[in-house]
């Protein structure tokens, strides 16, 4: 795994680009069992996406990434969502069921964590790739050549032979370009990538890092890749969002984020990330545990794990304010807005 | 030529078990006949024979063997597809069978036909929106038919249906006049068979109603164990996916979620077919339909054993063969099973 630490200078600065995907004020509830109250997991989450720009979203289990990124394509049925998510100028959100199918897969794609459980057991891999296009009318022979096209790009080995073959039959490291085939083969415009490299080994997780970099590079891709893995965020992404509980607390280009993080909780997260020169007994640990989204606490929800908070942290919600070229919610940063 | 290769040898060695259950099976019908109450010889003979004919029997069917040697022949003769003789009809209980089965046969695949056709959709749409108006509705409907007797039921639609509203003859097989030349034995083919359409139609008009009593039950179970199966389905990773993709919810139900719930429900219908030829010995006695259930019915009635354990034995052949066709047709659904069954060949 690359884990590199660069230094911020006039060549990282974050190009200007056309805004892919605004996010504005996005929540997500979700249904409690059939008692017909909900949990808000998502609260109030706003960023924009840039037309080809690579964003890490970041954050513990629980933090309501995932959520955040299955509400760009309204995957969880039982999910209430609210706010915005303008897509290239369409408010995705306010769209029949009916042309929100017509945009996932086509427009909007989607990567999985563990590539063998995203992959149905009963359909051979050139049939679920070639499904993407196959639901949009593409005839059986034209979309299967797309299909080995696209595995071919992806480094299946003997893809046109292994077409006919069951996902059991891949390896892990096959599987996860298989998933990703199965995104890109209806050439959309934003790739979401649900912690693509969790479930693999640390050897395939490099080839699939890899893998995306060059082919997000070649097809001029936006990338929103949502992981906990600060290592992974460094060698990808452009910029990084940090999330925690259900809100983001921190938004920067990775360079400055990495080299001076301004939220305690990104501090506290960029300190957890092991060294290979570092002493495996001092390895370090934000103390505490996320809350649960039904027993937040008032205030700053990060204040009982913080080692710098003050009184005011306890009582109110901090906002997501401009902090130099980042943004930040923290009262520590009130006040040193640009 | 490999794959070829690979599925005859599981058809053979699942070919095997087969023969083997059924050898299991006879021996059970041998025992059951030797432990039943009473004399053979004087249950063949009759209840009125004499001593010395009760002895001219014993020594015709071979009575006076010891029971190892019965046993054998009792093998023997099954291999030879001899049931026995029924002691009612004097036939050979096969020869019997030979006639009723088509009309039950009928029954069942109708039945069978039409419990899928109703609990297959229904499972779908009841757990693709799970809480919703017709998965509770259904479920309740479900939970009732399935407590309710199969003979119950059946009055009370041949009262509601075939008394008061009159769309369905209240029994029979087929009205007067409307009869085909027999060349199958099952009504319904028959009269295709001799294109006698009106003839057809009155065959089915009066099979809906004992095939959708005997259905109903099995629908049920149907129902419910899809249900459960494609709940648990629907929650699972790749269906995500498959909406990734912009699948439409049709597509997804179909294609994946289907295939993915089948197993369980292939497994319980192959149960499902053994028992229904069991419960159509009900509804052919409510129906006054020809058919295996009306002959068993009748041969327990008058204690005609060798009727009663030839249709056992039949019966138990149906249920293993129908058994064989769903390890089949498993085979072809999941390529996982495939794999372990076929061996590597089979891919």
């Amino acid at each position: 795994m690359r884990i590199v630490h660069p230094m911020p200078d006039e060549s990282t600065a974050t190009p200007v680009r056309a805004p892919l995907v605004t996010v504005d004020r996005l929540t997500v509830d979700m249904p409690l069992g059939r008692s017909g109250s909900s949990v808000r997991i998502v609260d109030g989450v706003d960023f924009t996406i840039g037309v080809g720009e690579r964003v890490a979203l970041v954050g513990e289990s629980g933090s309501g990434k995932s959520l955040t990124a299955r509400a760009l394509m309204r995957l969880d049925r039982l999910a209430k969502l609210s706010g915005r998510v303008d897509f290239d100028g369409i408010d995705l959100l306010k769209l029949s069921d009916r042309d929100m199918g017509k945009l996932r897969g086509s427009s909007i794609a989607m990567v999985f964590q563990d590539p063998m459980s995203f992959l149905d057991p009963l359909m051979t891999i050139g049939d679920q790739v070639a499904e993407t296009l196959r639901i949009r009318g593409i005839g059986k022979a034209e979309a299967r050549k797309r299909a080995l096209a696209v595995l071919d790009e992806l480094g299946v080995d003997r893809a046109a032979e292994r077409l006919d073959a069951y996902p059991h039959e891949f390896s892990g490291g096959m599987r996860q370009r298989v998933v990703l085939a199965m995104a890109l083969v209806g050439e959309p415009r934003l790739l979401i990538a649900d912690e693509p490299t969790t479930a693999l080994d640390v050897r395939v997780q490099d080839q699939v890092l890899d893998l995306l970099d060059d082919v997000s590079t070649r097809r001029g891709l936006a990338v929103l890749f949502i992981t906990h893995d600060l290592g992974v965020v460094a060698g990808f992404a452009e910029r990084v969002m940090v999330m925690y509980s259900g809100r983001i607390v921190e938004d920067g280009d990775v360079a400055s984020v990495f080299a001076k993080p301004n939220h305690p909780y990104t501090q506290g997260l960029i300190k957890a990330v092991p060294r290979i020169d570092q002493d495996l007994n001092t390895l370090y640990a934000i103390p505490g545990a996320p809350p649960p989204p039904l027993a937040r606490p008032s205030g700053c929800p990060f204040h009982p794990r913080c080692d710098q908070r003050f009184d005011r942290c306890g009582k109110d919600l901090p906002a997501l304010l401009p902090v130099g070229l980042s943004r930040v919610a923290c009262h520590l940063l009130d006040g040193k807005g640009a | 030529m490999l794959a070829f290769r690979a599925y005859s040898w599981f058809l053979s060695r699942r070919l095997g078990l087969t023969l083997l259950t059924l050898w299991g099976l006879a021996s059970l019908v041998f025992l059951m006949i030797k432990l039943m109450p009473g004399d053979e010889a004087q249950m063949a003979a009759g209840a009125d024979a004499s001593a010395a004919q009760i002895e001219a029997v014993r020594e015709r069917l071979g009575l006076d063997a010891p029971v190892i040697m019965q046993y054998l022949g009792f093998l023997g003769r099954l291999l030879r597809g001899d049931l026995g003789t029924s002691i009612v009809t004097l036939q050979p209980v096969l020869a019997d069978l030979e006639k009723v089965l088509p009309s039950t046969l009928e029954l069942v695949v109708i039945a069978m036909l039409l419990n899928l056709a109703v609990a297959i959709p229904a499972g779908i749409v009841a757990a693709y929106r799970q809480g919703g108006v017709f998965d509770t509705t259904s479920r309740i409907t479900a939970v009732m038919l399935g407590g309710m007797p199969a003979f119950w039921l059946a009055l009370v639609l041949q009262y509601v249906l075939g008394s008061v509203w009159r769309v369905v003859p209240i029994s029979g097989q087929q009205g007067y006049g409307m009869n085909s030349p027999v060349v199958t034995g099952a009504p319904t083919l028959d009269a295709l068979i001799a294109g006698n359409f009106a003839g057809f139609f009155d065959t089915l008009h009066h099979i809906v109603l004992p095939a959708a009593v005997l259905a109903a039950l099995f629908a049920t179970q149907i129902f419910r164990t899809l249900r459960a199966a494609l709940l648990g389905v629907l929650r699972s990773d790749f269906i995500m996916a498959v909406r990734a993709k912009g699948a439409t919810a049709r597509h997804m139900l179909v294609r994946h979620a289907l295939p993915n719930s089948l197993n369980p429900v292939l497994t319980l219908s192959g149960a499902q077919a053994g028992a229904m030829i069991g419960s159509a010995v009900l509804v052919e006695t409510v129906f006054a339909r020809q058919g295996i259930g009306a002959y068993m019915f009748n041969a327990v009635a008058q204690k005609d054993a060798f009727a009663v354990l030839g249709s056992v034995m039949f019966i138990g052949t149906v249920v293993c063969l129908v058994n064989l066709i769903v390890d089949i047709l498993q085979l072809l659904v999941d390529p996982r099973i495939r794999a372990a069954q076929l061996g590597s060949q089979g891919q």
